[in-house]
């Protein structure tokens, strides 16, 4: 299957994606239950480009650039880097839920891919299938980067709309003032190819509120 | 510590240990999880079941369950559907996938995994990519005529279960008339008229269970989707017919 690279960031950027992610809320419900006002959704989207969403993004262009390279065995360093990039064991675990349900959907949609080879079926974290996937299909590494700010944005802005509604067209241009301001970083972690170079900045506020929220009653997101 | 790949979970298992997986469908409070309550009391000493439950909010299904003692609390697993459970039975079902897997893996050979569904309303069925069969549940506090109305699930889940028959006096619903409603709405598919202690029905529910479970073990049970939609009635110069989508058509 030979597909453009748009064309691949709009499938893995698509909420209609069968691999299980609708039940995320990248950590807005926690942080709404926490004590932020709604009115700070903006500032957290900006927040998390800042510090999640580079962890991320770094993640999987570096996997995308040792599979591309034929570097396989070094992703389990990749795996140890973000690891150590990602203390709260929340936010560990729904990444891995989500890495295997797109792991899942991307075994069947393309049997060659390394997910349904030598990687193990499960407990990959979602920014590293996305890495493996994007060197195998051609997801260039630019898209890639932006793939994960606009995601990330976009699934705050989705269940911000479920949480707390207002116009929803407000929400959606959050989500793009989020992917703008993330443009000054795109060129940074684009080039990244050494496990060790991922960037490390973190939100301590957001582990602490994803923490807290697996012991919250009556929780409308997993996480 | 050496960077390693193994997952945290051992890979999958579970061509070598499918259970028979059957939904149970239904609106919110028709007595989805005691139905269940009563397919365990009725079957675990012969068979080895396990529960998931989908819930809005978190596990509310899942903790009913095991406080009812029907089952090792270990083997109710609940799966959170984020706001969406119908996606989650339907259109999207690698939570649950993952979720009846891991249960079959876990208290490998499972007989019997029984999936419920969050609390939706008449549309929502199970996809067969996910289970094998599945149970409609009504109940009649719900009302007489809901079965009337038919819908996929009313209408073509493998087994429609009339529930809670013995509030039937307290409501003025006449359950014969009921399940006849309900039996013209399927075309003559199985209904069952059932109340928490009415053990000819729980009897018959039993042997119903067994009986699919025993096709399913043959290799002859062949899951049907209900569809998006129920069949309906179109009329023409030749008085009309009834059908049900399965080709392609449009209005």
């Amino acid at each position: 299957m030979k597909l453009s690279s748009t064309t691949l960031a709009m499938l893995l950027a698509d909420s209609r994606l069968p691999v299980g992610a609708h039940v995320v809320s990248n950590g807005l419900e926690a942080a709404l239950r926490g004590g932020m006002a709604p009115e700070l959704a903006p500032e957290y989207m900006c927040a998390r480009m800042a510090t999640t969403v580079l962890v991320e993004a770094g993640t999987a262009i570096v996997t995308r650039a040792l599979v591309a390279a034929g570097e396989i065995e070094r992703i389990a360093r990749v795996r140890s880097e973000w690891e150590a990039r990602t203390p709260s064991r929340a936010l560990r675990e729904i990444a891995i839920a989500l890495g295997d349900g797109l792991a899942r959907m991307g075994r069947t949609v393309w049997p060659e891919s390394l997910l349904a080879g030598s990687l193990p079926a499960r407990g990959l974290p979602r920014p590293l299938v996305l890495g493996v996937l994007a060197a195998e299909q051609g997801l260039e590494a630019g898209d890639l980067a932006r793939l994960v700010a606009y995601e990330d944005a976009q699934t705050v802005a989705a269940a911000l709309l479920k949480l707390e509604p207002l116009d929803p067209a407000t929400a959606v241009r959050w989500a793009l003032e989020a992917c703008e301001y993330f443009e000054a970083y795109a060129p940074s972690v684009t080039v990244l190819t050494e496990p060790e170079a991922i960037p490390a900045f973190s939100g301590p506020q957001i582990e602490e509120w994803a923490e807290a929220h697996t012991s919250l009653e009556r929780r409308l997101f997993r996480a | 510590m050496p960077d390693t790949l193994s997952p945290e979970v051992a890979p999958d298992t579970a061509e070598t240990n499918r259970s028979l997986r059957l939904g149970i469908a239904g609106p919110v409070g028709v007595g989805k999880s005691s139905l269940i309550a009563t397919i365990c009391r009725a079957l675990a000493d012969e068979l080895q079941i396990g529960v998931i439950t989908n819930d809005i909010y978190t596990d509310e299904d899942a903790r009913f369950l095991r406080s009812a003692g029907v089952l090792d609390p270990e083997r109710i697993r609940a799966v959170e559907t984020g706001a969406c459970p119908h996606t989650a039975i339907r259109d999207d079902v690698t939570a649950n996938l993952f979720a009846v897997e891991e249960l079959e893996r876990d208290f490998a050979p499972l007989d019997l995994v029984l999936v419920e569904s969050g609390g939706d309303n008449l549309t929502a069925t199970f996809s067969p990519a996910l289970i094998d069969a599945q149970l409609f549940v009504l109940d009649v506090a719900g009302g007489g005529d809901v079965a009337r109305k038919g819908g996929p699930g009313i209408g073509r889940a493998d087994l429609l279960i009339v529930n809670k028959t013995d509030l039937a006096p307290y409501v003025g619903v006449d359950v014969e008339q009921m399940v006849a409603d309900a039996t013209a709405a399927r075309e003559g598919g199985p209904v069952l008229a059932l109340a928490r202690d009415d053990e000819k029905a729980i009897a018959e529910l039993r042997s119903w269970l067994l009986e699919l479970l025993a096709t399913h073990r043959a290799g002859q049970h062949v899951p049907q989707d209900p569809g998006p939609m129920a069949p309906h009635f179109h009329a023409d110069e030749n008085g009309g017919y009834i059908h049900s989508h399965e080709g392609e058509h449009a209005h």
